[in-house]
């Protein structure tokens, strides 16, 4: 007998900072923190979404050694979602589920250019830069001996290392999953890489808090963002009697891939991932009030993920309105379902539904009811889901519900 | 400065370790340096020493010991 999962706590570091109401509230009001970047030694110029993070408020240096910024984002927002959660520790047999594009992207760089420059490698760039040093960190911080697992699906990772978490809860396997994702790539050869494939948005005109434009006529790609998010999750049973806030049920989620292209996304595929998300939560499209959609503001993944949200929706799609926070927060790729996750949760406990900023002309080939306006307030919201659509072909979908 | 107060200062800037803390025999384990950190440390000091540590490191557990391979080190380079 499957048993039902709640979230009882989120910790985020973040473009917006690290306290969820407070991050939450700066979306609802449309805040962009897309900023240009500083480190002017990209190709071109850039514009990006860095996560406000000082590491003295959760290491001493000394905890540091080895420690890839990606490592130290999971490791500070896993330990504010578990004091969120009311928990003072975890019980030991809790699982960490990580999600993680890249891994440890500054200590690759380090590494690499110490190594063109004078042969000489730091010697622990391995274990800085492996993608599960964030997981094992957190779990040797909290002395967690439970299954410490690392997902890395590009942008679909922490989306469906909540899904594999919240399904080990609900099988029984675990009484407590601390699961989200963390990603810190915004170093000098990675940001270039990004310009090389052609997907961020024009960072020449314009106002850059205002250039990630999803499902807009004028959209011109995606911004790179930074941060952490995790999720505690937990048996409903266990967090009642407990006395544990609730903010909402994780009421399924929905995986499913493409095979068409690495990159090129696919309607057929994300429509089998939002189908399955809906029969495992046992609801109907029009069950559901708001979307936070992948919107990653490329030209051709709106369109792409507008015809399934219409094909799932079908009459329906109407009651259905849509926001891609990525507008304010860039895009987290690794960490990207896990910050939309907390932000999903958010809009259902606190029944308001954040804006898809910046889009003065929407897209007429993106069809759907998008939310354009902020403070937007929803006092019948009973359901809502996240979309994660990754390089690779993977998708994911998380169904939050609230609690009867 | 001596090779010793050399170390204390790289400590000092490596890991934030107070110098008035660290005495010659006091072993770098007892001051929280893990093998990690450790091995971190040991490339500091090559890198300002410029010499190339042994790969065999059973005498360099304590500051003093560590100071003292540093100086045959050096000394054997400009020898």
């Amino acid at each position: 007998m499957k048993r039902r999962v709640v979230i009882t706590g989120l910790g985020l570091i973040s473009p917006h900072g690290d306290k969820p109401d407070q991050v939450f509230d700066a979306l609802m009001s449309g805040q962009s923190a897309v900023t240009r970047w500083d480190q002017g030694t990209a190709a071109q110029p850039a514009l990006v979404a860095p996560a406000r993070f000082e590491p003295s408020r959760f290491f001493t240096r000394l905890q540091l050694a080895g420690v890839d910024r990606f490592s130290q984002l999971a490791v500070a927002a896993a330990e504010l979602a578990t004091t969120d959660a009311g928990l003072e520790s975890l019980c030991e047999g809790t699982g960490v589920y990580v999600g993680t594009g890249m891994g440890g992207a500054s200590a690759i760089e380090k590494a690499f250019n110490s190594h063109q420059e004078s042969g000489r490698v730091p010697p622990l760039t391995v274990p800085a830069f492996m993608p599960n040093a964030a997981a094992a960190h957190v779990a040797v911080r909290a002395r967690i001996h439970g299954p410490v697992l690392t997902y890395s699906i590009a942008c679909a990772s922490s989306a469906v290392a909540i899904s594999e978490a919240a399904r080990a809860v609900a099988r029984g396997d675990l009484e407590c999953a601390l699961a989200g994702g963390s990603e810190a790539l915004l170093v000098p050869s990675v940001v270039r890489a990004w310009q090389a494939l052609q997907t961020l948005a024009a960072a020449n005109t314009g106002d850059p808090a205002q250039a990630c434009q999803p499902f807009s006529a004028h959209r011109s790609g995606l911004v790179l963002g930074e941060g952490a998010a995790f999720l505690v999750l937990e048996p409903l049973e266990a967090a009642l009697a407990r006395g544990a806030r609730i903010y909402a049920e994780l009421a399924g989620s929905g995986i499913s891939c493409d095979a068409m292209h690495l990159t090129k996304p696919d309607a057929t595929g994300q429509i089998r991932a939002l189908n399955a998300a809906l029969r495992e939560s046992g609801l109907v499209p029009s069950d559901i009030g708001y979307c936070n959609a992948h919107g990653t503001a490329t030209i051709v993944g709106d369109v792409v993920e507008s015809q399934a949200l219409a094909a799932v929706w079908g009459d329906d799609l109407d009651q259905l309105a849509v926001s891609s926070t990525k507008s304010m927060h860039g895009h987290l790729l690794g960490a990207a379902g896990a910050l939309e996750a907390v932000i999903t949760t958010l809009a259902l406990s606190q029944r308001k539904m954040p804006p898809n900023m910046h889009v003065s002309a929407q897209d007429p080939a993106c069809a759907i009811r998008l939310i354009t306006k902020p403070n937007t307030e929803a006092p019948e919201l009973r359901a809502a889901i996240s979309n994660s659509f990754a390089f690779g072909g993977t998708n994911a979908v998380l169904v939050f519900k609230q609690v009867d | 400065m001596n090779t010793l107060e050399e170390l204390k200062k790289l400590i000092h800037q490596s890991f934030d370790i107070d110098p008035a803390t660290l005495t010659p025999d006091g072993l770098l384990e007892d001051y929280g340096l893990d093998s990690l950190a450790l091995g971190e440390l040991l490339f500091s000091v090559e890198d300002h020493f410029d010499v190339t540590l042994p790969d065999s490191r059973t005498d360099i557990k304590s500051l003093e010991g560590l100071a003292t391979l540093i100086d045959e080190l050096v000394a054997k380079k400009t020898s």
